[in-house]
């Protein structure tokens, strides 16, 4: 509505008195303030720049209906899926299981000094906590197929190399997780311990560890999800898991076979996301900031181990016998049930060393290889391939543009009808929840190596695949945002008589808005990270120069190629941070 | 006057403190404690108080001046001599101080670490001998019952108990309180002031406490200090006390009046009551 048609009936109303009439025309004349302005640039902005990378990457209306014909005609060839080796997939997609759990374990270890050593409240020295923070950005900047690429070619193919690059990757996030988490926790506790004569890191270990530990353990369970989406992928470069099985039954041209191995792969993370909310309900239960919002899935999971987390919250208010003289805690309640979850951890970890037959000492054996093969990487060499460097990031960042924009406009109506609380009816919210649980399933890297397969090599099927990922994971963001709206101001444009789309026009969008803006923001740094990865397997873009370089060891070249996706990725990420800020 | 008395437990010579892009905290503020005495600080929030307070164990280092505390030069102590005097002060914060996710028994426990070498996680970390300690200490303070509860669980003036007894792991000489129950409702107050009350009393501690409820100082200390605006502008035995004089600290006066005040305060620096 624009202020012109408002201001049609109070004129009517007020049509004999024209001076006053004026001046309310021109009240209603906004003047259009700086972070508006600001807001409509970084709008108009975002739009040329897309339609620029549209141009780019040559993608076109007709090819793109095209696009949907060639991948329409590959899914006829892959229906029904076959299982002809289920078997060697269930053995694979359990090793991609115990990759995604060795890795998140080294990332744990990793992390753990870096974030205290990152964190303002704990830092030994400022110098320490520059180097600190620079790991966490480096590593994040660096994708983990990247990360296994290189390491492939340092101690050859297997698992080893795939849970070392997702170990180091996941610093990235884990270190800047558990660092925020070190410096929100209260000090006043730390005050008093410190206080009765305890040292730094008497008072750290006492104080600041119990405190951050709840969100600790919510960023495990994230990143373990996260992880075992990308330990499914690193086999197409023959760092371990099932994604060499993929690979291996589309280069022979067996599409039906692959669709099996998706389905194991969609299976796989599906269960773990189910099992990953539950434990999260059960051990975070109190805090609902850091378990979410109560899926459906979660409250199910909870109900499985309500056994454990009922007696949980029993025996926080009895009072318990207990041993006058030795004072143990009795073992019961949250005391029991941490052991059992540790225990169980510990067991998981053992065996996932076993599985994959690997031992730690071959483990920590490998850094120094992987160190050698970094170290060869400089200096980096810009000149040889200076051109195609430059070529193959703006094409990333092309494509990542497109990615986001196409992504957004399917995500914003689809998680609008995911949201409880908007969508027209049950059918239709059950419906999208359920689109949304299986594009959320497979890996934007899978659906981007089976559409390459259908449409062919280049930048747009990588695209259309990245959109396409894109969109189910930013509808459900939306979806999220919009059922944690205030229901309030909904009530009250009812309540004048206003239609439903009316209603979702003038109370819905406008209060989520911030959230959908920043979490386009969040998708297109995501998109950016991926599309330099998309070159690994012909989608475009700068990975496949990087995926040259390495197949014949020009490691200076690899460097080179490193740095840039580093400049590029950690520019855009300022850039949306910045931006997020001002608006939000 | 550099030399510390020996019946002195805390001398404060001078001392200022400047906090970056701060106001004066501390003028100028000098300060005796004799041994065994039961001193209340008090004061407008802002006025110095808890920062002087966090001067006498060396949480906050001053500008300028001299802070001698149980024979220890806090300035000019290291970390491991701040170390060893802190295990002899007690102290007790507004906030608690107790992390929530642990039990009772484990943040008394925690009260133990400046005797201990070497973080601990977790309560059966702690020497047997500790752990029977701490749960006398928390007899003491009337929470036997609630020793493996989870701190948050419990009410404001039961973590101001628990505190307390963590206090007593470290079997102070010198306990410094900084609004002990300025967060808690009058009942729960009364009663953590009567737990306190008694512990000081039984084990002949020195207590310096800071406190907004004018009446609980008159009732409770031997001797009352006040502080405004950084400066020492009331100091007297509660003897000779009214509750106007007291007052009067919380009031805005005239600059000419300060100076007259402080002047009668010099006059009887330190009034002991024994």
């Amino acid at each position: 509505m624009s202020p012109a048609e408002l201001s049609q009936p109070i004129e009517q109303g007020k049509s004999e008195t024209p001076s006053s009439t004026r001046s309310l025309e021109s009240r209603l004349k906004r003047k259009t303030s700086g972070d508006r302005l600001f807001l409509r640039c970084v709008i108009v902005i975002f739009i040329a720049a897309v339609v620029w990378a549209w141009r780019h990457i040559d993608m076109s209306f007709s090819g793109l209906i095209a696009g949907v014909g060639d991948v329409r005609n590959l899914l006829g060839r892959m229906l029904p899926p076959r299982f002809s080796d289920l078997d060697d997939a269930i053995r694979l997609g359990f090793e991609t299981l115990w990759m995604a759990v060795i890795g998140t374990t080294i990332a744990v270890v990793l992390s753990f000094p870096i974030a205290l050593g990152a964190a303002r409240n704990t830092t030994p020295h400022p110098v320490v906590m520059a180097v600190c923070r620079g790991i966490i950005v480096l590593s994040r900047a660096v994708p983990d197929l990247i990360f296994a690429a290189i390491f492939v070619r340092a101690i050859g193919i297997g698992v080893l190399p795939g849970v070392i690059a997702l170990g180091l990757h996941s610093i990235g996030m884990i270190g800047k997780l558990f660092a925020d988490a070190i410096e929100q926790t209260d000090k006043s506790p730390r005050e008093a311990v410190t206080s009765v004569g305890a040292s730094k890191w008497q008072a750290i270990t006492t104080s600041v560890i119990p405190q951050a530990m709840p969100s600790f353990i919510s960023t495990i369970l994230y990143r373990l999800d996260i992880n075992l989406r990308s330990s499914s992928v690193l086999g197409i470069v023959g760092a371990g898991g099932i994604g060499f099985l993929l690979q291996a039954n589309l280069r022979s041209l067996q599409y039906d076979e692959a669709l099996g191995v998706v389905t194991v792969v969609f299976v796989l993370i599906t269960v773990m996301e189910f099992f990953s909310a539950a434990i999260r309900a059960t051990l975070l239960g109190g805090d609902r900031t850091l378990v979410g919002r109560s899926t459906p899935r979660a409250s199910l999971g909870s109900k499985l181990f309500s056994r454990l987390s009922t007696r949980g919250s029993e025996s926080a208010t009895s009072s318990q016998r207990f041993n006058r003289d030795t004072v143990r805690p009795p073992w019961i309640g949250e005391l029991r049930m941490k052991t059992i979850y540790g225990v169980a951890l510990f067991i998981l970890i053992v065996v996932a060393f076993r599985s994959v037959s690997l031992n730690p000492g071959e483990l920590l054996g490998a850094f120094p290889d992987v160190w050698k093969v970094i170290t060869r990487m400089f200096p980096p060499d810009f000149t040889t391939a200076r051109q195609p460097i430059i070529d193959g990031i703006i094409e990333s960042v092309a494509a990542a543009l497109v990615a986001t924009f196409m992504g957004a406009l399917i995500s914003i109506p689809l998680g609008l009808m995911a949201a409880r609380n908007v969508a027209f009816n049950k059918f239709v919210y059950l419906l999208s929840r359920l689109f949304l649980l299986f594009v959320r399933g497979i890996p934007e890297l899978i659906i981007a190596v089976i559409f390459i397969a259908a449409i062919g090599l280049g930048p747009v099927p990588g695209t259309l695949a990245l959109a396409f990922g894109t969109s189910g994971f930013l509808a459900k963001l939306v979806a999220d945002a919009v059922e944690e709206i205030n229901p309030t101001p909904r009530e009250a444009v009812f309540a004048v008589g206003a239609t439903r789309n009316q209603e979702i026009a003038t109370s819905v969008v406008p209060q989520a808005i911030p959230a959908i803006v920043s979490n386009l923001l969040y998708a297109l740094d995501i998109n950016l990270r991926t599309s330099t990865i998309l070159g690994i397997v012909g989608g475009g873009g700068i990975g496949f120069i990087l995926f040259n370089a390495l197949r014949v060891l020009k490691l200076q070249t690899v460097g080179a190629v490193l740095i840039t996706i580093f400049v590029v990725v950690y520019a855009i990420e300022l850039l949306s941070g910045w931006i997020r800020k001002k608006i939000l | 006057m550099a030399m510390t008395l020996p019946d002195n437990v805390v001398q404060v010579t001078e001392l200022s403190k400047k906090f970056p892009n701060g106001p004066l905290a501390l003028d100028r503020v000098s300060l005796e404690v004799p041994k065994g005495q039961l001193l209340s600080l008090i004061g407008l929030s802002g006025s110095g108080k808890s920062t002087l307070l966090r001067h006498l164990n060396g949480l906050i280092q001053p500008t300028s001046g001299t802070v001698n505390v149980l024979d220890t030069n806090v300035v000019a102590a290291g970390r491991r001599e701040l170390r060893a005097l802190r295990r002899e002060v007690g102290f007790v914060f507004q906030a608690f101080g107790l992390v929530g996710r642990l039990t009772a028994l484990e943040n008394v426990l925690s009260g133990s670490l400046g005797r201990l070498n070497g973080p601990r996680f977790g309560t059966l970390m702690y020497p047997k001998t500790l752990r029977r300690e701490a749960l006398e200490n928390l007899d003491r303070v009337g929470l036997g019952d609630q020793v493996f509860q989870r701190s948050d669980t419990l009410s404001g003036g039961q973590q101001q108990r628990v505190a307390i007894a963590r206090t007593l792991m470290q079997r102070p000489s010198l306990l410094l309180a900084d609004e002990p129950v300025a967060s808690l409702d009058p009942e729960s107050a009364a009663q953590v002031m009567d737990v306190l009350f008694r512990i000081v009393v039984e084990d002949q501690l020195t207590v310096i406490c800071t406190l907004h409820q004018v009446e609980l100082a008159l009732g409770w200390a031997q001797r009352i200090v006040g502080l405004r605006d950084g400066q020492v502008v009331l100091d007297r035995a509660v003897d000779n006390l009214d509750q106007e004089a007291v007052m009067d600290v919380y009031r805005r006066v005239e600059p000419g009046q300060k100076v007259s005040e402080g002047q009668d305060l010099t006059g009887s620096p330190s009034t002991r009551v024994s």
